[in-house]
């Protein structure tokens, strides 16, 4: 974790996931995170960046929600997996939230700040919006 | 996702036991090693000790996170549990050949794999 | 960032009004200096002139679909700095683009 020492993570990749929903509420994170998982099943090389309501996902203590609906921290845990590991939280998206690094630890993330949350959507060769 | 709809039932220790279209579990609480031999049997497949391994990573990834894997995964997961040769694809298809992570649900008693083909 | 190719432009799609959401942050968030805005759907109520601080220090790079501002009786109220170009102009920012990102 910390803030990004640029070109060491930012190296080119094949599919950027931006997770912009919170958990519950909707069903697109959980679709977000399972196209992530369907392209790395696949062998693609693929990041994830929580941005927006999307950092939300990372708060510990998730559970299931009314009449069990599922949340998103069992897909979160099984990321690795998976075989995805290049996991971003847009700074900025956090601070608006209140929250800090210290609080998003469901998974490893690396802090990116606005810089570098841009350059983040061009190294990738291909971006998804959930 | 768990399948809903009964297409057929079968018949174990005086119970019936729905099974969906593809032949997945329609309670996954159904499940025993019993009826896993039953549903083996039924696609011609006799269990090992081998085929038992995987059966028992799979239910052990489903239990921790609510998902039935695919193939890359249920690789990792295997090799992790029992070492590299019982991770390699080649041991995997020879058990259930198709499809690992389908057959390999199907008899484990999870949903069927969303994320493979 | 040595290794990382930073000269290619984004075409970002907006279909979300400024007015009644704030994924417009989100987007501003993630646009690099050379990255364009086409706001489409609701999302060109951002166009006009009311709207201008929501989208500040865009110029030359946002641009509302022609087809949805007519449709909402909007396009003669709509800011100077906005560049209106319809569905031909929407494929051709796409194929100018590197990547497109949608935002809704």
């Amino acid at each position: 974790m910390g803030i990004v020492s640029p070109g060491e993570s930012l190296a080119p990749g094949e599919l950027l996931v931006i997770l912009r929903h919170a958990p519950h509420g909707s069903s697109w994170l959980r679709e977000g995170l399972e196209a992530a998982m369907v392209a790395a099943a696949f062998g693609r090389e693929v990041g994830l960046l929580f941005t927006g309501e999307g950092v939300l996902a990372l708060l510990e203590g998730q559970q299931a929600g009314a009449l069990g609906q599922k949340g998103s921290d069992n897909l979160l845990a099984a990321l690795e997996m998976y075989d995805v590991e290049r996991c971003y939280v847009d700074a900025a998206a956090l601070e608006r939230r209140g929250l800090s690094e210290n609080d998003v630890s469901l998974l490893p993330v690396t802090v990116l700040a606005h810089a570098d949350v841009v350059a983040l959507t061009q190294c990738f060769s291909r971006v998804l919006s959930f | 996702m768990a399948s809903s709809e009964t297409v057929r039932t079968l018949s174990l220790d005086g119970r019936e036991i729905g099974l969906d279209a593809e032949g997945y579990l329609v309670d996954l609480e159904d499940w025993s090693p019993a009826l896993a031999e039953r549903l083996a049997a039924e696609e011609g497949r006799e269990l090992t000790p081998e085929h038992w391994e995987v059966i028992e990573v799979l239910r052990d990834f489903y239990q921790r996170f609510s998902l039935s894997p695919a193939m890359r995964p249920l690789t990792k997961a295997m090799t992790q549990r029992f070492g590299a040769d019982k991770g390699r694809s080649l041991h995997l298809m020879r058990l259930f050949p198709d499809s690992p992570p389908k057959v390999g649900a199907r008899i484990a008693g999870l949903p069927k794999p969303t994320n493979c083909l | 960032m040595d290794n990382v190719v930073n000269n290619c432009m984004n075409l970002h799609l907006l279909n979300r009004s400024p007015f009644s959401s704030r994924v417009y942050e989100d987007v501003l968030n993630a646009m690099g200096s050379e990255d364009q805005l086409l706001l489409i759907e609701d999302g060109v109520n951002g166009a006009l002139s009311s709207a201008g601080h929501y989208l500040a220090g865009l110029e030359g790079r946002l641009f509302a679909l022609r087809e949805d501002l007519e449709s909402r009786g909007l396009s003669g109220r709509c800011s100077e700095s906005v560049i209106v170009v319809d569905v031909d102009g929407f494929v051709a920012l796409t194929e100018a683009a590197d990547k497109t990102i949608s935002w809704f």
